[in-house]
């Protein structure tokens, strides 16, 4: 049952990167360019999450954790992405590049369920604090610091029902397109590939809070290609 | 009842800053930080207050609370200062402990926000890409150090020295001009991207044995993108959109 450990080093990795994200640490473990290659390692294939953190990470990169606001879960996209690669890539031969891509494409959509799990969570901490003011009143301090601690149980619940959704439909997914798209897929995926960070550029460079963030991109990009060009 | 006439243990205060790790753990959207703040700060009140006191003081930390969850640190450290004074009915002519809190959390939480996700996380993230497309493994631990090494000065010494200082503190983070530094981190990230997209699209042109020339093309498209980017259009559709034009072309 080499599989079935597979999935669930992945939901360990996933429930502890997704605390990171914000109910403990914070020391950016999260991050898709760390998660990613990390789960690649623990499965066995690090060049696989590299890949993926690289795809990945500039994608949400400009979606700011304020206030309220829950940006996309990229953490549970890379670590999901990276266990589906890894995994449907043994159990359908296809492996690589477009086998990667085809994870991603699919993990990505699914991965919205976080946002919407990372709410429950959210309320279902308020109840936590009505729990913990009732508890003050009657002098319990240590009630109160456990009800606290309960919080992190909830973030660890979304972080493995996020990781859930998109492994088990991922897998279902991924088995039923890998025979169609894979052809496709790797006549393609060189650009496919140029596109992901492209994308995320773009996004960081239209909502980055910058005077002249164009003119320094095009600046910077034109100088990079011309200096490689003439190389 | 008034308890203690000394400086807090370490080893107190040392649970405090373990602690602040945890301070976003029962994040809700009533008042989002509070009970972490109170869970925070609960090794040192009790150090200061015992009984009624005791739950008065937690009462007052109960109230609402958000801030960036680095910046909370010195904040949290300063609320310690505070709350020892009063404690030992040293107050008087002093700020409030709710006052300060309630005046500080929301510039600390645009400066905090603006300067580590705004400024350093991208920046730190562009640099470990730079590295990572060099096939190096090590990207990740430089994308981390770059990171916790600012993140972990201001956690512990913003905590530390918000006791031992008190409110004198926030002249001190006034003085690193972090908005200013955002700035410049912001600069550098759109100028890293710029040279990222540069050797990205260099290097498929090449393995594609397309002209170079079209390379230059990347830049109004990255402008396009972004531009539907600010206009709300969402990045996941964007990439769906071209990944599904790309196959289509493959066939």
């Amino acid at each position: 049952m080499p599989f079935v450990a597979d999935y669930l080093f992945a939901a360990g990795i996933a429930i502890l990167a997704g605390l990171d994200r914000t109910a403990a640490m914070q020391f950016m473990v999260s991050r898709p360019i760390v998660a990613a290659p990390v789960t690649g390692f623990v499965l066995g294939d690090p060049w696989s999450g590299l890949q993926v953190g690289i795809l990945i990470e500039l994608m949400w990169l400009g979606r700011l954790p304020v206030g309220a606001a829950i940006p996309p879960d990229d953490t549970q996209i890379a670590v999901a992405g990276t266990a589906l690669a890894i995994i449907m890539g043994s159990w359908t031969g296809f492996s690589g590049l477009p086998m990667i891509l085809l994870c991603l494409l699919v993990s990505m959509p699914l991965g919205k369920a976080g946002q919407g799990f990372d709410r429950l969570a959210r309320k279902a901490n308020g109840w936590l604090l009505e729990r913990a003011d009732a508890a003050l009143l009657g002098g319990r301090l240590a009630s109160v610091e456990r009800f606290h601690l309960l919080g992190v149980v909830l973030f660890a619940a979304a972080s493995l029902a996020t990781y859930l959704v998109i492994m088990s439909a991922g897998t279902v997914a991924v088995w039923q397109l890998a025979p169609f798209l894979m052809p496709l897929l790797t006549e393609a995926s060189p650009w496919i590939q140029l596109a992901f960070p492209l994308v995320g550029a773009a996004m960081i460079i239209g909502t980055i809070n910058v005077s002249r963030s164009v003119v320094l991109f095009s600046a910077s990009f034109v100088a990079v290609f011309l200096l490689l060009w003439h190389q | 009842m008034k308890l203690s006439s000394g400086k807090l243990p370490p080893w107190i205060l040392m649970r405090v800053l373990l602690r602040s790790f945890l301070l976003q753990a029962s994040w809700n959207f009533e008042r989002m930080q509070s009970l972490g703040v109170l869970y925070v700060l609960a090794p040192a009140l009790r150090v200061f207050y015992r009984d009624e006191d005791l739950v008065l003081a937690c009462q007052r930390h109960l109230t609402y609370f958000n801030t960036h969850p680095f910046l909370a640190s010195p904040i949290l450290g300063t609320t310690l200062a505070l709350e020892e004074k009063r404690s030992r009915n040293e107050a008087a002519g002093s700020i409030d402990v709710d006052e300060f809190k309630a005046m500080i959390m929301a510039p600390y939480a645009a400066m905090g926000d603006a300067f580590f996700w705004g400024g350093i996380r991208p920046l730190a993230a562009c640099v470990a890409l730079y590295i990572a497309l060099q096939g190096a493994l090590w990207a990740p631990v430089v994308f981390l150090v770059l990171f916790n090494v600012p993140h972990l000065a201001f956690r512990i010494g913003g905590l530390v020295g918000g006791y031992t200082q008190g409110v004198r503190l926030t002249q001190v983070i006034q003085r690193f001009r972090l908005p200013d530094l955002a700035i410049r981190c912001k600069e550098g990230t759109v100028i890293f991207l710029g040279g990222l997209c540069a050797s990205l699209v260099f290097k498929c042109l090449q393995g594609e044995k397309v002209w170079s020339g079209w390379g230059f093309t990347a830049i109004p498209v990255v402008v396009l993108l972004g531009w539907l980017g600010r206009k709300g259009v969402s990045n996941l559709i964007l990439i769906l959109i071209f990944s599904g034009i790309l196959l289509l072309l493959a066939r």
